[in-house]
């Protein structure tokens, strides 16, 4: 080694001495602040400022301040029974399309574990509605549920004019039909997110070792006590987490039927996140009844999520 | 039947598999299997194949009762969701479409075949615009406070490092609602309604728990020896970043960009409630189409068909890494 | 109990052969390990033999039945895994009664075929627990109750101590011992670990590039290797092979000055086998070896190996010319001996103790039946030694 390269190789030390005087601390600092911080100025603040709204009586359209009004808007919520309908219609909505989602996802999850040829590419076609924009599904389906020259009728083959259902206005022949337009959007809802229970139910059922059903073989267990007693058992807690993204996002999903629907025909659509949107940022802009709602549904939601927390912890425990 | 129990089946079996696996009731169930699959993916796939015939449809064959299966192709949706058009008499029509032909665009033909003439780009064509900036430099802010903020998770003790990973995750499952009024009020007051700044700060902080979970997975899963050694051979821990953990975490970034990307370009409930012109994105656009001079399903259909494409082909590439996309980074394979 | 028979039974891998065409009866009540190092193809039979591995040829019969194409539960085999395979959402119990439940046995049937494992495996206290809680060791003996609790026809083993530290091995070896002379059930027994093979088995099945080499009872395997590969894949460290060549009454070997004689048994056998320029290879163990200052082998110390009771010679008997590398046997000496590194020895080598390999084939050779004596007219003899082959 020459001089000069010693000399060189000596000051790049001292140079990255210098540099490494960054401590971990700072780094740490350095790397962490910015995240935290505009997670909390854009989460945490907002949330605790729309907590303060709902208690006041106040509208962001209106030159006015807020008014502390205290729990009168949690009140007149609770005791709106057009808000427990909508909670109802939305409860409603969760049941049917979490329970068919994962019955479905689950279901083809188990038909697409064993491979076969193409199925890789099968897999990922049917993952494709849940990458879509809520907006844009429910735009097509608009088109689709069509009565004149939608693909739905077509399908079903009732295209007779007049007679033919109209989904998303919830008539048949013109008559109204009770929950017609609520199940169309939840088809819609069941269309776009089955593929993301069978993903879940798909990575779980990979994970179960092949092992155990080595022995379970062995064992001489038949195909149905293998399912009950080694597949179920083992996929349920991923199962779980899919049924728990899909109930939060049933109580505060509106894109797919502000995009379908808009609430109607008359309010039989109108979940309770539909409804929060309109009294928040249509019409009369009550922006604090709209916090106390947006509240309620929090709380809700952190039941839920508490709820599955519980049972996981259950399972740990057991095991 | 009571041959494969005696002689086996015909081909001797050469790869790892089950007695089982191999009977002629197997490989009849595997088939049945397989079929049922296909069946279901079709019918899973007909609305978006619906909505792609539907783009290259003219307006009288989207609303043709029963639905037109055979067709003349034709751009005139695109055209509609890409202009803004005035009509033109017939005769004025024909008499342009006759003349030079070389000075005439492919958009202004299609336009005057259905006797119209362009007279401007289109409202979306500014806000696809919108959406690009605003999903693109979001991406890109999220991305690199994520990797950095990930970095710092992933490898250091972090005080408190459970409870504010917990408080990432849990601001991305608050319902968008909740926060959207009082940012609505912090916006107003700050000016930051219905511009630039304001959509890609906002973009940037709701992709970023994403960012850190996912980030943070793959930074685990780069062994620790690597940059040890970097840093035992006089590297500072900057230095070892930049040239020991990025270029090995560039799956992860690859995955955490795409998923950004997508979440930002399909977002509807936050540009609906947050901007109105200036800074309004491609999603909101599409849903409001359907208020102007009556139902232009083509325009829609092309517009929407132009949305799925990338996501698609996004969807393709990443297959392997949606699981850990679509629930946080919580759950690996 | 079963008697379980493989018949040119073989398993292709694409191309390529993970168990070459093999034949094996394992009688009814035997314990027999496959051992070979590790892709030797042994567990592969041993899945074969289960079901849970097709068979690409062959027939695997069960009591005389043919049970190539059954089903796995239709073999009425038991299988303890070498990572257990216990159900790990299942208590201890459940693991237990799980194959009882299967075949739908009545609640009360079960308990009472479960506390008698329990009893057998004294797993008593751990009924409610679920596997992860458990230690490996215990963990493998629940995984044997589940295999017991069924009485099958035969259990397979795979490895099933191979997970375990060495401490617990050696106890875990001495109870499967224990529990096969209790039950006298058949049980073939996959292991790479030689020690482990000895000590279980009746016989072995030594395999290696999946085919089988030799099947013995472990004397036989030790002390008569079938070839070049178990004589120096048993024992540890394995038997001697030195390269030499026959004169006359001795074997001379290439590159230093030793000889050994010939014993006699060997002398026709050799004659007849070897080719014109007769070479051969010769085994030995290393305890087979003495030092003896009038010893017809001498060498240096290369290296000396403590094992306590006893020590191992690393001798060197000289390089070999063309590469330069050391001949290098091992001698078995006692612990108090003292043969410095570097120093000069001298040993003889038990005539009774000595084999003998042919080079190009690899395999040994055999020597005369009778104790033959001196020389007897070679051609009368050759008919003998054909006749034999």
């Amino acid at each position: 080694m020459t001089a000069v390269q010693t000399q060189a190789r000596t000051s790049n030390v001292q140079q990255q001495k210098r540099r490494r005087g960054l401590s971990d601390r700072a780094i740490i600092n350095l790397f962490i602040w910015p995240t935290l911080l505009l997670l909390i100025l854009w989460n945490a603040f907002p949330l605790f400022y729309s907590l303060f709204l709902s208690f006041t009586e106040y509208s962001a359209i209106a030159r006015k301040e807020p008014v502390w009004v205290g729990l009168a808007n949690y009140q007149d919520i609770l005791t709106d029974p057009q808000m427990w309908k909508y909670f109802a219609t939305t409860g409603r909505y969760a049941l049917v399309t979490v329970g068919m989602q994962t019955l479905l996802g689950f279901g083809l999850a188990l038909l697409v574990r064993e491979k076969f040829k193409g199925s890789g590419l099968i897999t990922t076609l049917i993952l494709i509605p849940m990458m879509l924009s809520p907006v844009v599904v429910g735009l097509f389906w608009k088109l689709i549920y069509n009565p004149a020259f939608g693909f739905f009728n077509y399908l079903i083959m009732q295209t007779t004019p007049g007679k033919a259902p109209d989904m998303l206005a919830g008539t048949i022949a013109r008559t109204p039909v009770p929950n017609l337009a609520l199940w169309a959007v939840a088809l819609v809802d069941i269309w776009m997110w089955t593929p993301f229970v069978m993903l879940l139910a798909l990575s779980g059922l990979k994970a179960i070792p092949d092992y155990l059903y080595e022995a379970a073989v062995i064992d001489r267990a038949s195909s149905w006590f293998q399912f009950r007693r080694i597949t179920l058992p083992q996929v349920a807690p991923l199962l779980m987490i899919a049924v728990l993204f899909r109930t939060i996002e049933a109580f505060k999903g509106f894109d797919l039927v502000m995009g379908m629907t808009g609430g109607g025909p008359g309010d039989q659509t109108e979940l309770i996140a539909v409804n929060l949107y309109r009294q928040a940022f249509q019409g009369q802009f009550r922006t604090g009844h709209a916090s106390a709602l947006a509240y309620i549904i929090l709380i809700i939601i952190i039941a839920i999520s508490n709820l599955y927390i519980r049972y996981l912890n259950g399972l740990r425990e057991e095991g | 039947m009571s041959d494969f129990y005696e002689v086996g089946p015909a081909e001797p079996v050469v790869i790892s598999t089950r007695v089982d696996k191999v009977s002629p009731k197997a490989r009849r169930e595997h088939n049945v299997r397989a079929a049922i699959v296909i069946a279901i993916a079709m019918f899973c796939l007909l609305p978006i194949f619906v909505m792609s015939m539907t783009a290259f449809k003219t307006r009288s064959d989207a609303v043709s009762a029963p639905p037109k299966l055979l067709f003349k192709p034709t751009l005139e949706g695109f055209v509609f969701l890409f202009t803004e058009r005035a009509l033109v008499p017939p005769a004025r029509a024909q008499e342009l479409l006759a003349s030079d032909t070389t000075d005439l665009s492919l958009f202004e033909r299609v336009a005057l075949s259905s006797g119209q003439e362009i007279t401007g780009p289109s409202d979306y064509v500014g806000r696809l615009k919108n959406s690009l900036i605003i999903a693109g430099v979001s991406t890109i802010f999220s991305v690199v406070l994520g990797f950095f903020a990930a970095y710092a998770f992933s490898r250091f003790d972090v005080p408190g490092k459970d409870d504010l990973m917990f408080f990432i995750l849990s601001t991305r499952m608050l319902p968008a609602v909740v926060v959207t009024i009082p940012l609505f009020l912090m916006y107003r007051q700050f000016g930051l309604h219905d511009t630039y700044q304001g959509m890609i700060l906002l973009y940037t902080v709701f992709n970023l728990s994403l960012a850190v979970w996912l980030l943070k997975g793959f930074i685990d899963e780069i062994p620790l020896e690597y940059e040890e050694a970097a840093l035992v051979d006089g590297y500072s821990r900057i230095q070892a970043i930049f040239k020991i953990v990025l270029p090995q975490a560039m799956t992860g970034i690859a995955a955490t960009v795409v998923f950004s990307l997508i979440f930002a370009w399909n977002e509807y409930a936050f540009a609906l409630m947050l901007t109105s012109d200036k800074a309004r994105t491609a999603p909101p656009t599409i849903a409001t189409m359907l208020g102007r001079g009556g139902i232009e399903w083509s325009a829609i259909a092309a517009g929407s068909l132009g949305f799925l494409i990338p996501v698609a082909i996004v969807v393709f590439l990443l297959r392997d890494y949606l699981l850990r996309g679509v629930t946080f980074g919580a759950v690996r394979r | 109990m079963a008697q379980i028979e493989l018949k040119q039974v073989e398993k292709l891998f694409g191309e390529k052969y993970a168990v070459k065409p093999m034949d094996l009866t394992i009688n009814n009540g035997e314990f027999v390990c496959l051992l070979g190092p590790s892709g030797c193809g042994k567990t592969t039979t041993l899945r074969m033999i289960s079901g849970l591995e097709t068979a690409s040829g062959g027939t695997i019969l069960l009591d005389g039945e043919n049970v190539t194409w059954h089903h796995p539960s239709d073999r009425d085999i038991a299988f303890v895994f070498q990572l257990y395979a216990l159900y790990p959402h299942m208590t201890v119990r459940d693991n237990i009664a799980f194959p009882l439940q299967a075949e739908g046995m009545n609640k009360d049937d079960i308990d009472t075929r479960v506390s008698e494992v329990v009893d057998i495996l004294r797993i008593g206290h751990m009924l409610k627990y679920k596997p992860g809680k458990l230690s490996g060791g215990d963990q493998q003996r629940v995984a044997l109750a589940r295999a017991l609790v069924r009485r099958p026809k035969a259990f397979l083993m795979d490895e099933p101590l191979g997970a375990l530290d060495a401490e617990l091995r050696e106890t875990m070896r001495a109870e499967i011992k224990a529990l096969h002379i209790a039950q006298n059930a058949t049980t073939v027994y996959v292991t790479h670990d030689q020690v482990e093979a000895m000590a279980l088995s009746d016989r072995i099945v030594v395999m290696s590039a999946a085919e089988v080499q030799q099947v013995g009872t472990p004397a036989e395997v030790y002390y008569d290797p079938a070839n070049l590969f178990v004589a120096g894949f048993i024992g540890s460290p394995g038997m001697n092979v030195l390269k030499g060549q026959l004169d006359g009454d001795v074997v001379r070997f290439l590159g230093n000055n030793n000889t050994l004689p010939l014993p006699a048994r060997y002398r026709i056998p050799l004659l007849t086998t070897l080719d014109a320029d007769k070479n051969v290879i010769v085994g030995f163990r290393p305890e087979a070896g003495t030092i003896n200052a009038d010893g017809s082998m001498q060498g240096e110390v290369y290296a000396v190996d403590m094992h306590g009771a006893y020590k191992l010679l690393h001798v060197n008997l000289g390089d070999v010319p063309d590469t330069h590398e050391p001949t290098i046997v091992h001698l078995r000496t006692d612990r108090m001996a003292s043969n410095p590194m570097g120093s000069q020895l001298r040993f003889t080598v038990d005539p009774a103790m000595m084999r003998f390999f042919d080079p190009k084939s690899g395999k040994a050779i055999l020597p005369s039946q009778t104790d033959q004596t001196d020389r007897q007219p070679v051609e009368v003899l050759s008919t003998t030694a054909e006749g034999q082959a």
